[in-house]
């Protein structure tokens, strides 16, 4: 164990400098190119489409603070169940039956081409 | 009699389809003036010189994969049959694996290649039809195009809602780097390294576009020594871990996590308008590749492919991109790459060494991701908290890492549904990967 960590240890400090900058300078830019769109989104975007919303609602004569801004829209489920529900109302109706039962009384003609005592065998 | 009759109607074929094409080659030549042993490849100049029957059937024997075989064709042979095998038993990744198995058995028939003959058919033949599929592997043009299909179905929406998902999307990428020094320290090139540590990435079509611009066999080091080829095998191991990613990952994300911290609950993800979802690929791509502008093939085409989807405007170009466009080039970019596991250039110690690189690079990036999701939770206030349980997402191996994230939670609580949530992590892990990619690629390209 002693011996692999002594060994392990020797082979990393065998690494150049390129190396280490190539894996430092990597994972900063990786960090840092999703934390500046993070930043843009949880931010930037937000300000903007509230301060839209904002100038719409003055425009209608709307009072802004009773509009509901980017970060307290409802959240995606219950609109989700808002369209489920309306879905269900208007394509299923079928399952909201009359409730009046009915017997269908089936009508059978008599024939005699079909009837048993006028076959063959009987001949 | 029957024996009889069927010798006969095999001989009279071997006469049709050996012989008699021989003797008119050779009829046509001694009207032209050459020399007849001129002509014949060397594996018919050692020959005593014997015509006829006998001499037909030897050399259709020599043709034979029967009379070529050798042990590592066998071995890629079993390797292609486990890959269809796990496919269509298990369902892994059978619209990947199905191709690169059948590619695989395309790519390992043997066949006659002594004596400087060459049939141009295997996929390292110039001219062959296989070696002009295999044109858009080597020169990175299936990647990017997989990526537009990527962008015309992925909805962003988890990730524009709660964008502090996109940090679990980076950290998992640390997998990246900790397998590129792994790969220096095992006597791989700079170059060779960096490609096979996009494998921590478990993106695909970002590992063959890496290795295809790094480790192409082509290009040559600062010492003059030329890169080795290992398009092959790091797209395998690509894979080969993506399907295997509902192996390989729930135990790390079990060690790492305890009871409570599985449980946990996060806030449903809120309602994104339109006009958030138009401008999450604009800005995303200008964001992104003004940092780093080599990932642009890549990212270019998966925003792209995102703005015909969010646009509205041009549902085509979107369905198009993300059906048939995407089929198409996954039938070409399995089998090519599964073709390109010739027993020769594939059964190498190298490509071990990149199996266990790849292993590894998938278990460091899972470690990262849940580990990341831990610390966040140290920052966030009580009813906000992310459930670590979603960081193994970070890896890009959409959506297989995500509905592991949702295995791994039901288990733990049978109403707590991490999926959505998972998504998000599972999309900037794309983003991630392809920026690792560009920056590799910079520095060692």
């Amino acid at each position: 164990m002693i011996m692999q960590s002594i060994f392990l240890a020797e082979a990393v400090r065998s690494l150049d400098s390129l190396t280490w900058t190539i894996v430092l300078v990597g994972i900063g830019i990786v960090f840092l190119s999703l934390l500046i769109v993070y930043w843009f989104f949880r931010y930037v975007l937000t300000f903007i489409l509230n301060f839209r919303l904002k100038s719409f609602a003055r425009k209608k004569g709307i009072n802004p603070t009773e509009i509901q801004t980017v970060k307290t829209i409802q959240s995606g489920e219950v609109n989700a169940a808002i369209a489920m529900a309306i879905f269900s109302y208007f394509n299923e109706l079928h399952d909201v039956e009359s409730g009046v039962m009915t017997i269908k009384r089936v009508s059978r003609h008599y024939s005699p081409w079909s009837s048993k005592l006028y076959n063959m065998k009987n001949l | 009699m029957w024996t009889m009759l069927a010798l006969l109607v095999i001989t009279s074929l071997a006469w049709m389809a050996f012989v008699k094409p021989e003797q008119d080659r050779q009829k046509a030549l001694a009207e032209s003036g050459i020399e007849a042993s001129a002509a014949l490849p060397q594996y018919q100049q050692d020959q005593p010189e014997e015509e006829g029957l006998a001499d037909g059937l030897m050399q259709f024997w020599a043709f034979t994969g029967f009379r070529n075989v050798t042990s590592g064709h066998l071995i890629m042979i079993v390797v292609g049959l486990i890959f269809i095998f796990l496919a269509i038993r298990y369902e892994y990744e059978p619209l990947l694996l199905v191709p690169i198995g059948t590619g695989i058995l395309i790519g390992n028939i043997p066949f006659f290649t002594d004596g400087g003959m060459n049939l141009q058919v295997g996929i390292y033949q110039q001219g062959s039809v296989l070696n002009y599929l295999y044109f858009g592997v080597m020169k990175g043009v299936y990647p990017p195009l997989i990526f537009l299909g990527i962008g015309a179905m992925t909805d962003f929406s988890s990730l524009i809602s709660n964008p502090r998902l996109l940090l679990l999307g980076a950290a998992a990428q640390i997998g990246i780097f900790a397998t590129f020094i792994g790969a220096l320290l095992l006597g791989f090139a700079p170059p060779e390294a960096g490609a096979i540590g996009i494998i921590g990435g478990a993106d695909g079509p970002t590992a063959i576009f890496l290795s295809s611009r790094l480790a192409n066999g082509i290009n040559v080091l600062s010492d003059g020594t030329t890169v080795k080829n290992l398009i092959g095998p790091i797209a395998i191991a690509a894979y080969s871990y993506m399907a295997l990613v509902p192996v390989i990952q729930p135990p790390i994300m079990r060690l790492l996590t305890n009871k409570k911290e599985r449980l946990i609950r996060m806030k449903p993800p809120r309602a994104v308008t339109k006009t958030e979802k138009i401008l999450f690929p604009i800005f995303g791509l200008l964001l992104t590749c003004f940092i780093s502008p080599s990932a642009l093939p890549l990212l270019g085409m998966l925003f792209f492919g995102n703005i015909l989807k969010e646009s509205g405007v041009t549902k085509r170009l979107a369905e198009t991109a993300r059906t048939s466009l995407i089929d198409i080039v996954t039938i070409m970019i399995g089998l090519t790459v599964g073709a390109s596991t010739q027993a020769d250039v594939f059964l190498t110690k190298e490509s071990v060494l990149i199996f266990g690189l790849g292993a590894a690079a998938f278990a460091v990036a899972t470690t990262t991701g849940v580990l990341f999701a831990k610390g966040m939770n140290l920052f966030l206030p009580e009813g906000d908290k992310i459930n670590p349980l979603i960081g193994n997402s970070g890896v890009s191996a959409v959506p297989d890492s995500a509905r592991v994230s949702e295995t791994e939670g039901l288990k733990a609580d049978k109403t707590n549904h991490l999926l959505m949530h998972a998504m998000g992590p599972n999309v900037a892990g794309v983003i991630g990967s392809a920026i690792a990619a560009g920056i590799l690629l910079s520095y060692l390209g």
